[in-house]
């Protein structure tokens, strides 16, 4: 399928919120990853260097989480209770704190040699952390502070991983193949899907509808409400190193799915038009695309110093622009009044919504 | 196809060689001399590069099998993973090394680099680099390896030449000459070579003029090796744009996995201007050169590295494209 091309929409006045910069700070390498707290007081950041960082958004004031160790930190995750920040990287090792009215403290490291931690991602509906490791996934219980299992993914690297919004079944990336487990029994043998790439990013829809799949053959797989046979897209403008879905909207009932590849934002929805349209605003490496929670307002930032909000994932509506950053991250914060967003300089933004009229932060 | 865009990338050199041929002493020795460079290195067998201040990263070799119709297009997982990170670095790279295991196949490395869009768009390639042990060889041309890693290479040294005499020297240049007609070859005691001919070659910037040795022209193929040799094709009549086209398309999809390197200058009917190409296995790129000049013999050259290629009738099939 031929992917259309939308006018390269110009920013547009609206009555609509704005986003404008609270503030900013650095890391000492690239940002690699950012995770929001729940009640949006306070994120981390990770670097290249090896940091984890956690930054208040009120006082700016930062803590050191992990320091300067020299091996990336390249994935964090926050549990859905809020109790725990995950954080894993290069070194091989997954840490993981505890955290208590915005402290944390350090409760496990779990050490693996040899292998990196690409991704790790915590069960929406309970504190029981995933994480890749090497060509294994391992399940730990912050309950009981143990490894639940190991799961052997087996055909190649573990590239991407998923937990089902339910919690009850985790789907895992790699070369060729999605495999998912059924919490229920991990030693039941996992349901495949076949893949034909590698595939990097993989992601349920918010309603648990939905399951994408990007592979690097530049083709997106969707399978909808369980069903063997997945919609097929090819022909992206680039591998595909991301995907997002926004919750429902109210138009059509189906979420929109955002996928990243190259220089290019492809939004994609199961509407009257199922064709896929590409956002065409950026001018170098795509690096991070999200929804701001519970809408279909989509952020996209790249390493052209701009980080774009489009409305309805088509509709260009504010370009944050800062010319001498290339963006490496973004993340919202949960109630989607903030936005933080890392650089390839180690800076670190947060912009909140503004309604006009009133002053904010 | 792939298609290379003008931008400002890191060279990649790679350094391949059969167990205990000299590549780590290569290594250190390329090191030394970028002192104050940065330089990033990936090896595949930690702890054998002593190296201070610069980043060393290990990676287990995974090789990935491309899907895309290109039975022998595979690449390196690790080394995707591991190159795009390296890359964001806030400090800029000058250089990045890659150094293979000694049993290691060089056409996933090599391919990674065209393949991957995220590589591609940070990282190119410089040149293969392959150490041969001069006297040891002798005991591993049964390996596959051994024979892949020279067949693939831009600069080859003939290591160790202290180990064995002029005349086994002579032998195993001509041997080597024959399996890779394009490779430029040092002789070398310790690995002990002139920086220049390793680093900046630009082996794979199709812009780059062949370079092929004149007396290598029309078909010499190897002597000593039956199934891994190069040959040279040389035609001085323009050549079919069209039936050109359709030779290469049917000879990399049935003799792609059997080619390695290929490269030559090409002198089509009807246009002004030289066509340069390059390509690996089924990876083919061409472009426009420059406008051949008035005093210069327009005339094609192809020099094609691989297995069998004796039996594949290149030097008929390639006449046929002749215009008119």
């Amino acid at each position: 399928m031929l992917l259309s091309f939308t006018a390269n929409a110009m920013p547009k006045t609206t009555l609509q919120d704005s986003f404008r910069l609270l503030r900013q700070s650095a890391l000492s390498d690239y940002v690699t990853a950012i995770a929001w707290s729940l009640d949006g007081a306070w994120f981390v950041g990770s670097s290249a260097a090896g940091e984890v960082v956690q930054c208040a958004i009120k006082t700016g004031e930062t803590t050191v989480l992990l320091g300067d160790q020299g091996e990336s930190v390249d994935t964090l995750a926050i549990s859905a209770d809020g109790q725990f920040l995950a954080a894993g990287g290069q070194a091989g090792t997954v840490w993981v704190w505890r955290l208590d009215k915005g402290s944390a403290a350090l409760i496990e490291a779990l050490e693996h040699s040899r292998v990196w931690i690409d991704c790790l991602q915590w069960n929406p509906q309970r504190p029981e952390l995933a994480s890749g490791c090497g060509r294994d996934v391992k399940v730990w219980d912050a309950a009981d502070q143990s490894v639940t299992t190991t799961l052997n993914f087996n055909k190649s690297s573990v590239l991407d991983l998923a937990w089902h919004p339910s919690g009850d079944r985790l789907s895992v990336s790699g070369n060729q193949m999605i495999k998912t487990w059924q919490r229920r029994d991990w030693n039941e043998a996992p349901t495949e899907l076949a893949t034909g790439g590698v595939t990097d990013a993989i992601a349920w829809s918010p309603d648990g509808n939905y399951f994408a799949a990007g592979s690097n053959d530049r083709s997106v797989l969707v399978w909808e409400g369980g069903s063997p046979y997945p919609w097929q897209m090819q022909d992206f403008p680039g591998k595909l190193r991301q995907l997002a879905w926004s919750m429902p909207t109210k138009t059509w009932g189906a979420p929109l799915l955002a996928s990243m590849g190259s220089q290019n934002v492809v939004v994609w929805a199961q509407d009257d038009d199922p064709i896929p349209e590409l956002l065409g605003a950026h001018q170098g490496t795509v690096s991070a695309i999200a929804f701001q929670p519970q809408t279909s307002l989509l952020a996209s930032a790249a390493e052209d110093g701009c980080l774009c909000l489009w409305h309805n994932g088509v509709r260009l509506v504010q370009t944050l622009k800062h010319p001498s950053t290339e963006f490496s991250c973004l993340a919202w914060s949960p109630s989607g009044e903030a936005i933080a967003a890392g650089g390839s300089q180690g800076e670190l933004f947060v912009w909140t919504k503004t309604t006009p009229g009133k002053g904010f932060g | 196809m792939v298609a290379t865009a003008d931008r400002a990338t890191v060279p990649v050199t790679v350094l391949t060689g059969y167990l205990g041929a000299g590549k780590t002493t290569l290594l250190n020795r390329i090191l030394t001399h970028e002192h104050g460079k940065k330089v990033a290195v990936i090896v595949n067998e930690f702890g054998n590069v002593g190296i201070d201040h610069k980043l060393v990263v290990d990676t287990d070799e995974e090789i990935y099998e491309m899907h895309n119709g290109c039975i022998c297009c595979n690449v390196r997982g690790d080394l995707i993973r591991v190159v795009g990170k390296l890359m964001k670095r806030r400090d800029k790279f000058d250089h990045l090394f890659i150094e293979t295991t000694g049993l290691a196949d060089p056409a996933p490395v090599i391919q990674t680099f065209f393949m991957d869009d995220e590589v591609r768009a940070k990282a190119q390639l410089d040149a293969v680099v392959t150490v041969v042990d001069a006297r040891h060889i002798q005991q591993h041309w049964d390996a596959d390896e051994v024979v892949e890693q020279i067949a693939f290479a831009d600069v080859i040294l003939l290591n160790k030449t202290d180990l064995v005499t002029a005349a086994e020297l002579d032998d195993l240049e001509q041997r080597v000459r024959g399996m890779n007609a394009l490779a430029k070859i040092y002789h070398t005691e310790n690995a002990q070579v002139e920086m220049d001919a390793l680093l900046n070659v630009k082996a794979f910037d199709v812009n780059n003029a062949l370079q092929i040795n004149p007396e290598l022209l029309n078909g010499v193929t190897a002597k000593h090796d039956k199934t891994v040799g190069s040959i040279t094709l040389m035609e001085s009549g323009a050549l079919d744009a069209a039936k050109l086209n359709a030779w290469f398309e049917n000879l990399m999809a049935e003799k792609g996995p059997d080619i390695f390197r290929m490269k030559g200058i090409l002198n089509i009917a009807g246009q002004d201007d030289r066509l340069v190409f390059q390509g690996v296995h089924m990876m083919f790129e061409g472009r426009k050169d420059r406008p051949w000049k008035a005093d210069e013999p327009r005339k094609s050259e192809l020099v094609f590295i691989g297995r069998n290629l004796g039996q594949m009738g290149l030097v008929e099939s390639f006449r046929d494209c002749l215009a008119g």
